[in-house]
C-alpha cells in the first residue's frame, strides 16, 4: 500500500527544500520530486591537480555554450545542455544556468542574503513603473527573521530603508586599509558602503541546512531524478489532481496523485511545467486565465569587473594583510527620494581589494607581462556591478513548438532583452565606481560597462508574478495561483520586481509564508 | 626521448621482477584484500609524445613561436615550450567550435604571412624584435568588447591561452613545488554524479 501524501513538491533546492521544511515540522506528509540525482559529498568529489584533468582547466570545448560559471572541475554538477536544449533569438542570447539534483542550485549559490525592501514591494507607488506586489516589507518581515538565523546570515545592520535590517550575526571584522579608504572616498560622492551580507558555513544549502531537518520528522519522501512533464488537472473542479514524471535514467512514465501541490522548480523550469499543462480547462497553460504566466522575465544584469584599479601602495608584493584583503557592498542609492538621473530604479556593486589583474588587462606581454603581473600581485580592486532590471510584458518565454529534451518533453524558447534603462544604469554604474576608486587614491587599470548576456547572473525572476489583480498575476500574495487554489508557485517566478538584491532569502521568506498559508487553509477546511 | 625511457623502465622492471618474486618471503606482509591501495598514476603528457591533429606544419611552427614570445620562462616558472603548450592546444582547437578553429587558423596564417610581408622571412624565424611589430595589438588598453580586427582578436586570445596552459601544466606545478611556492591549482573536483 502506497503512501497518501498531502502535499506534492516540485524542487528541492531554496524553494522546495523551505517548503518541506516548514510543512513536515508541522506534521505535513510531503512528496518531493528532484530531477536530478544526489551528490555524495564524500563519494563524488576528490582532491585534483589541474594538470591531471583532461582538458588542463579549460573544460571539454563546446559543453557548456551558456554556463560560463561552470569549470572544468565542476562541470559534472551543471545541467547537460544538450540533453536540457532551449533556444532564444538569434543574436540576443539568453543564458539559461541550471542545476539538477538534489538541493538545486544552493549547492553553488553565491550566499549574498539581502532582504527586499518596500522600494521593491511598493515600486509603483514610488516611480509608477510596473506593479506593486501584494506583500510588504511589514508583512514579509517576521518570515525573514526565522530564515536569516536559519541560514546563518551574517553582515551588518545600517538601518538604511532600501536595505533592511535582518536577524543577523554581527560582522565587526575590521577593514583593510584600502577598503577603508574607498569607503571614505565613496561617501565623499554620497555613496554608502558596508559590509557584505552572506550565509555563512561550509555549505549554505538545502541539503545541510533544510532537508535533514524535514526527513527527520519521518514526514519527507524524496525522489531524486524524477522529471515532472505535466500536471494534472480534475476536469471538474478545476484543481490539480496529479503529477506526471519521467524517471531520468530509464525514461518509464509515472503518475503520482497530488491534493495540494508546490511548485519550486526554479523560476524557468516552473514556468515551463505549467506552460506545458495545458487542458481543456487552461489551454494556454496551468493556471493562465491572465495570459501573463511567461510574461514579464527580468533578471538582476551584471557588469563583471565594472572597474578594476591598482592600490599603488601595494605595488612590488607591498600589500600585506592591514593594506589589502576584504570586501565590502554597496546598496542602492540611486533614485531614492524621486528620479535623479536618466533612469529609473538603481543598482549596487559588490567589492573586494587583494588578488591579482587578470592578464588581459594588462598592456603587455612576454616577459614585461610576467613582471608586471608579479608587481601587481595582490594589489587590484576591483568592483561588480548588480542592476535592477525592470519587469517588461514583452521579455517572455514560451514552449517551442518543436524542440523537445532528451525525455521528451517541450522545451522553451526565451527572449529577453535589456534596454536603455537598464544601459544608462550600467554607465552610471561604470563612472561612479571609477570616481570612487579615484577619490580612494587607486589608479584605474580597467572599466567599462557591458553587461553580460540576460540570465547569467543567474537571478532570472518574475514569469508567473504575484499581484493583487487576477487580470494582470498569475499568483496571490500567498505564492498560491488565482486559478487553481491547491496550486503554488513559491520560487523566483513569483516575483513582481526584483531590486538589486540576490532573490534567494526573498524566495525563502516567501515559501515559509506561503506553507504556513497552507496550514492554515487546510486546518479550515478550505484545501 | 619519453617513449624510450618509458621502454628503458618497463625493461629493468621485467628483468628484475623474476628475481624479486624468488626472493619474497610466503609470509610477506602482503595488504589483505580488503586494504586501501595507495596507487601512483602519471598522466599521458608525461610518457608520450601527442599527435599533432588540427595545425598544419607552418600554422604549428609559427604557434610554437609564438608560445616562445607570450610564454617565455622567467623566474624559476618554466616556459610554455617546456609546458609542451602549443601540442596542447593543438589538441584543444581540434575539438573547439568552429569560430574558434577559424579564429586561431586564420590568426596564425595572418601572422605568417605579414612576417613575410615586412621581414621576408615566416614568423617562425623572427627574433622577439622583429615579432615585436607585429604583436602590437597586444600593447593597446584593454577594452572590453574584443577587437575588430581578426588578428588583435586572435592575439588576445591566444595571449590568455598561453598563459593559462602553461601555468594549468605539470611542469609548471613541478616548478612552483621546487621553488617552495603555494602548490596552485589543486581543487575539488567532481565525479559524474549518476
Amino acid at each position: 500500500m502506497r503512501q497518501d501524501y498531502d502535499v506534492v513538491i516540485i524542487g528541492s533546492g531554496a524553494a522546495g527544500g523551505m517548503a518541506a521544511h516548514t510543512l513536515c515540522k508541522a506534521g505535513v506528509k510531503c512528496l518531493m520530486l528532484e530531477a536530478g540525482p544526489m551528490a555524495d559529498m564524500q563519494r563524488h568529489r576528490t582532491m585534483k591537480a589541474v594538470y591531471e584533468l583532461p582538458y588542463r582547466g579549460f573544460g571539454e570545448p563546446g559543453r557548456f555554450p551558456h554556463i560560463t560559471q561552470a569549470s572544468e572541475f565542476d562541470a559534472n554538477l551543471w545541467i547537460d545542455e544538450k540533453a536540457n536544449p532551449y533556444s532564444h533569438p538569434e543574436g540576443d542570447p539568453f543564458y539559461w544556468v541550471r542545476m539538477r539534483m538534489v538541493g538545486g542550485k544552493t549547492l553553488r549559490w553565491g550566499r549574498a542574503s539581502w532582504r527586499l525592501s518596500n522600494f521593491e514591494f511598493k515600486c509603483k507607488d514610488h516611480d509608477g513603473f510596473g506593479e506593486n506586489w501584494p506583500v510588504t516589507l511589514e508583512e514579509l518581515a517576521p518570515f525573514y527573521d526565522r530564515v536569516e538565523p536559519l541560514f546563518r546570515v551574517s553582515g551588518r545592520n545600517e538601518g538604511w530603508p532600501q536595505m533592511p535590517d535582518g536577524k543577523i550575526t554581527a560582522d565587526e571584522s575590521r577593514d583593510s586599509t584600502s577598503i577603508q579608504r574607498f569607503k571614505a572616498a565613496a561617501a565623499k560622492l554620497g555613496v554608502p558602503t558596508t559590509k557584505p551580507r552572506r550565509a555563512v558555513g561550509t555549505l549554505a544549502s538545502s541539503v545541510n541546512l533544510l532537508l535533514p531537518d524535514a526527513l527527520a520528522t519521518g514526514n519527507l519522501t524524496i525522489v531524486p531524478n524524477a522529471i515532472v512533464r505535466e500536471i494534472g488537472v480534475d476536469a471538474s473542479t478545476g484543481r490539480v489532481n496529479a503529477v506526471h514524471f519521467v524517471d531520468r535514467r530509464n525514461k518509464r512514465e509515472y503518475t503520482v496523485p497530488a491534493k495540494v501541490l508546490m511548485l519550486g522548480a526554479s523560476t524557468l523550469e516552473s514556468t515551463r511545467l505549467l506552460l506545458n499543462s495545458r487542458s481543456r480547462l487552461f489551454p494556454n497553460g496551468l493556471a493562465n486565465s491572465s495570459g501573463v504566466l511567461g510574461h514579464y522575465l527580468f533578471d538582476q544584469f551584471y557588469v563583471k569587473n565594472t572597474v578594476v584599479a591598482i592600490v599603488p601602495e601595494a605595488r612590488g608584493g607591498k600589500g600585506g594583510r592591514s593594506l589589502m584583503g576584504g570586501a565590502g557592498y554597496i546598496p542602492r542609492f540611486r533614485n531614492l527620494k524621486g528620479k535623479e538621473k536618466s533612469f529609473i530604479r538603481g543598482y549596487a556593486y559588490d567589492f573586494h581589494s587583494g588578488g591579482t589583474p587578470a592578464p588581459e588587462l594588462l598592456p603587455a606581454y612576454g616577459g614585461e607581462l610576467m613582471k608586471l603581473i608579479d608587481e601587481l600581485q595582490g594589489a587590484a580592486f576591483a568592483m561588480t556591478t548588480m542592476g535592477e532590471g525592470l519587469p517588461r510584458y514583452e521579455n517572455k518565454v514560451s514552449i517551442h513548438p518543436a524542440l523537445k529534451d532528451a525525455w521528451g518533453v517541450p522545451c522553451l524558447h526565451i527572449e529577453q532583452k535589456y534596454t536603455q534603462n537598464e544601459f544608462d544604469m550600467a554607465k552610471d554604474a561604470m563612472e561612479t565606481g571609477a570616481a570612487a576608486c579615484e577619490g580612494a587614491g587607486f589608479e584605474v587599470l580597467a572599466k567599462h560597462w557591458e553587461m553580460v548576456p540576460p540570465g547569467e547572473s543567474i537571478h532570472e525572476l518574475g514569469t508567473c508574478r504575484m499581484g493583487a489583480d487576477s487580470k494582470k498575476s498569475v499568483l496571490n500574495g500567498y505564492n498560491q495561483t488565482h486559478d487553481v487554489k491547491n496550486l503554488f508557485v513559491l520560487d523566483g517566478s513569483a516575483f513582481a520586481s526584483g531590486g538589486v538584491q540576490n532573490p534567494t532569502l526573498t524566495i525563502l521568506a516567501l515559501t515559509v509564508r506561503a506553507s504556513e498559508y497552507l496550514i492554515d487553509q487546510k486546518k479550515k477546511g478550505q484545501l | 626521448m619519453k617513449r624510450r625511457s618509458v621502454f628503458q623502465s618497463l625493461l629493468g622492471v621485467s628483468a628484475l621482477a623474476p628475481a624479486a618474486a624468488a626472493q619474497t618471503p610466503p609470509t610477506s606482509n602482503a595488504p589483505a584484500a580488503d586494504d586501501v591501495f595507495k596507487i601512483d598514476l602519471t598522466t599521458p603528457d608525461a610518457v608520450a609524445d601527442p599527435r599533432h591533429r588540427f595545425f598544419t606544419p607552418v600554422q604549428f611552427a609559427t604557434l610554437e613561436k609564438l608560445c616562445d614570445l607570450l610564454g617565455p620562462a622567467y623566474n624559476g616558472r618554466p616556459s610554455a615550450r617546456a609546458a609542451e603548450t602549443p601540442q596542447f592546444l593543438d589538441f584543444l582547437l581540434a575539438k573547439s567550435p568552429a569560430d574558434r578553429q577559424v579564429l586561431y587558423a586564420q590568426g596564425l596564417d595572418q601572422l605568417d604571412i605579414d612576417s613575410r610581408a615586412r621581414r621576408g622571412r615566416g614568423f617562425a624565424e623572427l627574433t622577439g624584435a622583429e615579432a615585436s611589430e607585429l604583436l602590437a595589438p597586444l600593447k593597446a588598453k584593454w577594452t572590453w568588447k574584443a577587437p575588430a580586427d581578426p588578428l588583435a582578436r586572435f592575439l588576445r586570445e591566444a595571449k590568455n591561452d598561453v598563459l593559462r596552459a602553461t601555468q594549468n601544466s605539470k611542469p609548471y606545478a613541478d616548478a612552483a613545488a621546487a621553488g617552495s611556492r603555494r602548490a596552485t591549482g589543486v581543487n575539488t573536483y567532481w565525479d559524474v554524479i549518476d
